[in-house]
């Protein structure tokens, strides 16, 4: 038994292709790029050690500044949306609804669908020609407040942070609900009996018992909304003049469009920090706890 | 008594007056989208809610024989498929070792696999353009496979090594005793019992390659090798105001999604949500 289960040779051949593929293509690029931030380079000529201009210019690039802003309104706004509502939503499902699978099955698909494709169709309910929005509002006696939604820097970010809010609020939803399912039914009847109301139930038992998930949940909201491209990308660019510019689209424009690779490698590093961050954070602040019950 | 129901069955109706609307919100785009396919331009401008006057399909014909919709379709599936494939049976192998052989390094190799989990994209893709360049590779389906293979390993190995790590032992000894060798118990034993794990890999795997946009934005520069996300944003260059043409090709990018989903959405959801509600 022993030989067949330990045989070098066969684990080689179970582990090696996998573990090749990941290195050549995650591991070591991810070295790579941290020295490649250090350089002046185009890739074309040989680059010039410049240690850590990059990132000095980084700090006084004030569009770089302005995007990072951005993104924290994006978790911000992710937070708010991907948290208390989705919580607010996954506990009406928890109370035994008619059609509680419907409903779920509905809330996450707008997740599952391409981010490409969700972002032109919003791009076409804020269109200030036919776009719906503006047609709700003159049709509610508002046609004051119709806009070009999208080329208005100061609406443009807040637009496509209310998709983002739209399109993940199910995805996390399901996370949160599927965390209530785990809890044992005994601990509400044993609070029926108490004479505990919903809200009572709620926030002494389904609250703390759900708290590891919701720290978990959080890092993939913040770490998520760290990493959004394709909306931004797709429905304004970034524009208009870098008002919703994003670290990741700005990356994408310094390294791909102006040629700054090594300008651009330093953004990937600054993002890459910014995750590992954000989860070393998340457990300072809730603690390690297991997962279980 | 009576007072008390008469207050909850105003609860109840706030819930699913809540939860219905939500419903339509989520479902309100894509109907709406999906209408607006069939209609002409002036109409969508004069009669943006109503129903199309007729079934016409001329967006569509429009979007295939012009925008070539069809070639960044058929793209985007050689895509997808090459890499669904080889990345389920590389992470199942992978898994299947850590999980059920002997070997001393098997839970630093899963920790290394798992760290991927918090790794963006963004901090590999300079590399990666340079790595292709200077290998020939930059412009070819393979720029986009590769990468799309390594960084879907994390999740895949996750899950996978979830549920192989519950398969009782008792299975694989049976299978020594009848004279199997290790890739035999491996192919004829544990891959018929993790079916279940290995479709839900496969779809949440295929919806991530399938909606990308970064790699191949990057990676692939010539339009006859672009997939669908690509293509619909040069789309939105070449057709700027021809807006229901965009929409008929909007339409065939999610419809794959959209049947995928109504088939596999229990194996979807449960894999999509793995990693926060197992991590």
């Amino acid at each position: 038994m022993k030989k067949i289960f330990g045989n070098k040779k066969s684990i080689a051949v179970f582990v090696l292709p996998a573990f090749i593929i990941y290195s050549v293509f995650v591991l070591f690029p991810i070295g790579y790029n941290i020295y490649v931030s250090l350089l002046r380079t185009d890739l074309m000529s040989p680059g010039r050690f410049i240690g850590l201009k990059n990132y000095e210019n980084l700090l006084k690039d004030k569009v770089f500044v302005k995007a990072l802003g951005n993104n924290v309104l994006m978790v911000i706004g992710s937070l708010i949306a991907h948290l208390p509502l989705a919580l607010l939503f996954g506990n009406i499902l928890f109370q035994k609804v008619k059609g509680s699978h419907f409903f779920q099955t509905v809330f996450f698909l707008p997740s599952v669908i391409c981010g490409v494709a969700v972002g032109m169709t919003w791009t076409f309910i804020y269109n200030s020609e036919f776009g719906l929005l503006n047609k709700i509002l003159s049709a509610i006696g508002r046609g004051d407040l119709q806009s070009a939604w999208l080329a208005d820097k100061n609406t443009a970010l807040l637009c496509i942070v209310f998709v983002v809010m739209w399109q993940f609020v199910g995805y996390h939803m399901v996370i949160q609900l599927a965390a209530m399912k785990n809890i044992s039914p005994s601990y509400y009847e044993a609070a029926e009996i108490d004479g505990a109301g919903k809200w009572k139930q709620f926030t002494s038992i389904t609250l703390p018992l759900i708290k590891p998930i919701l720290k978990v949940d959080a890092v993939l909201i913040i770490t998520g909304a760290l990493k959004y491209y394709d909306l931004v990308a797709v429905m304004t660019g970034g524009g208009p003049n870098h008002a919703s510019e994003l670290m990741s689209t700005y990356m994408f424009y310094q390294g791909f469009r102006t040629l700054k690779y090594g300008y651009s490698a330093a953004i990937g590093v600054v993002l890459l920090l910014l995750c590992i961050c954000s989860v070393a954070l998340s457990n300072f602040v809730f603690g390690k706890e297991q997962a279980d019950y | 008594m009576m007072k008390k129901s008469v207050k909850e069955n105003i609860l109840t109706a706030v819930k699913y007056i809540v939860l219905i609307g939500f419903a339509a919100l989520c479902l309100f785009p894509m109907v709406w989208l999906f209408l607006s396919s069939f209609k002409s331009n002036t109409e969508l401008f004069e009669n943006p809610w109503g129903l199309p006057a007729a079934m016409q399909f001329d967006n569509y014909i429009q979007a295939i024989v012009e925008g070539k919709i069809f070639l960044y379709f058929g793209n985007s599936v050689i895509i997808a498929f090459t890499t669904v494939v080889v990345a389920v049976i590389l992470s199942s192998m992978v898994s299947y070792a850590i999980t059920r052989m002997d070997w001393k390094l098997s839970r630093m190799t899963l920790n290394i696999f798992l760290l991927g989990m918090m790794i963006p994209v963004y901090a590999m893709i300079v590399p990666l353009f340079t790595m292709f360049s200077k290998t020939g590779l930059l412009n070819t389906h393979a720029a986009v496979i590769l990468p799309q293979i390594a960084v879907s390993f994390p999740m895949a190995i996750f899950i996978l090594t979830g549920f192989m790590g519950s398969i009782p032992r008792e299975l694989e000894e049976a299978a020594v005793i009848d004279g199997c060798s290790i890739y035999q118990i491996f192919f004829k034993v544990i891959v018929p019992i993790s079916k279940s794990s290995l479709v839900t890999v496969a779809v949440v795997n295929f919806i991530n390659v399938w909606n990308d946009l970064l790699l191949p934005q990057i990676f692939l520069t010539d339009s006859s090798k672009m997939t669908l996300p690509v293509g619909l944003t040069e789309f939105q260059g070449q057709y700027a105001t021809n807006y229901v043409v965009e929409i008929a090709a909007v339409i065939i990018t999610i419809i794959p999604s959209i049947i995928v989903y109504i088939w596999l959405h229990r194996n979807i959801m449960e894999g999509m949500v793995a990693g926060a509600v197992k991590g």
